[in-house]
């Protein structure tokens, strides 16, 4: 399950936790490009959600800011965003590999930021072979912030934080695999992946 | 050109500013600038993040954001980074 320290992704995990899943919870840290704040967040919010269902809940850390930083040197910075989910759902996918996990999860829904339209969450998820399950996807803000303060996660979300920085001034709403393809081509993503997941750490 | 007041950034946990027209900033220049005084500094082709505990992102339109706390202590980065951009305040 990938965690971001925001609202949706702890509800995400609520869900699933309560229909019985072991789950393991995965983090991109995108420092510099934030700050320490979405990680802070993240372990308070598995705190609250392994105590409520009993689970260990592993958490692995991934460092993300290298590759943000491959990332804008040579690709195209509209389509950054997608790029870069890409990287976040191939790093995952090794994990889930490792741990023997059958399914990813997020915490998306449909529209509710640039980067989550259908065309680029397709583009986004083509990296990836293994399901996606986004429980989410249908909800809108407040019915997620309703669950979110009901299982004490909102709080923990809204505490202050810096937004992604990488983000480009005008990101891709509607990406084509094909155009997206062509600006991966540009680095080594085995190379940068296997870098990764050798510097991962389980908090 | 000038710059707007240092603000509270939207996440609330740092400081930025954001100039009117937005610029166009050399930031090969301005890179060399910083680590000429030895602060450590990352190049990201569209900006530059630099220094450590205290930390500055400079955007090629310079926008600058400080990771500080306070804004006492925001004001002081910010004089500094001016001098990097070779930009008065406003």
């Amino acid at each position: 399950m990938l965690m971001s320290g925001g609202i949706d992704s702890p509800v995400t995990l609520h869900y699933l936790l309560r229909q019985g899943h072991e789950m393991l919870a995965v983090h991109m840290d995108n420092r510099p490009f934030t700050d320490d704040s979405p990680l802070e967040k993240v372990v308070d919010h598995l705190t609250i959600l392994r105590d409520r269902y009993h689970q260990k809940i592993p958490l692995y850390l991934l460092p993300h800011g290298s590759t943000q930083i491959q990332l804008m040197r040579e690709t195209d910075r509209h389509v950054g965003c997608v790029l870069c989910r890409r990287f976040m759902w191939r790093s995952a996918e090794r994990i889930a590999d490792r741990e023997r996990a059958t399914f990813l999860a997020t915490g998306e829904s449909l529209g509710q930021v640039a980067s989550q339209t259908l065309s680029n969450m397709r583009s986004a998820t083509a990296s990836v072979h293994l399901p996606i399950v986004r429980p989410l996807i249908g909800f809108d803000k407040q019915e997620i912030e309703a669950v979110a303060r009901s299982i004490g996660t909102y709080a923990i979300s809204i505490r202050p934080g810096l937004c992604c920085q990488a983000v480009p001034d005008r990101p891709a709403t509607k990406s084509s695999l094909v155009q997206i393809l062509k600006e991966e081509e540009r680095v080594d993503v085995d190379a940068m992946l296997d870098d990764v997941i050798r510097h991962a750490v389980v908090l | 050109m000038s710059y707007s007041a240092l603000r509270l950034c939207s996440g609330r946990s740092a400081f930025e500013a954001i100039p009117d027209p937005r610029l166009s900033l050399d930031l090969a220049h301005v890179r060399a600038r910083i680590q000429a005084e030895g602060v450590p500094v990352i190049d990201a082709r569209v900006m530059l993040i630099a220094g450590r505990r205290q930390e500055v992102t400079i955007g090629r339109d310079g926008r600058i954001l400080l990771k500080v706390p306070r804004a006492a202590e925001a004001d002081r980065l910010f004089e500094r980074v001016l001098g990097w951009i070779d930009r008065p305040r406003a």
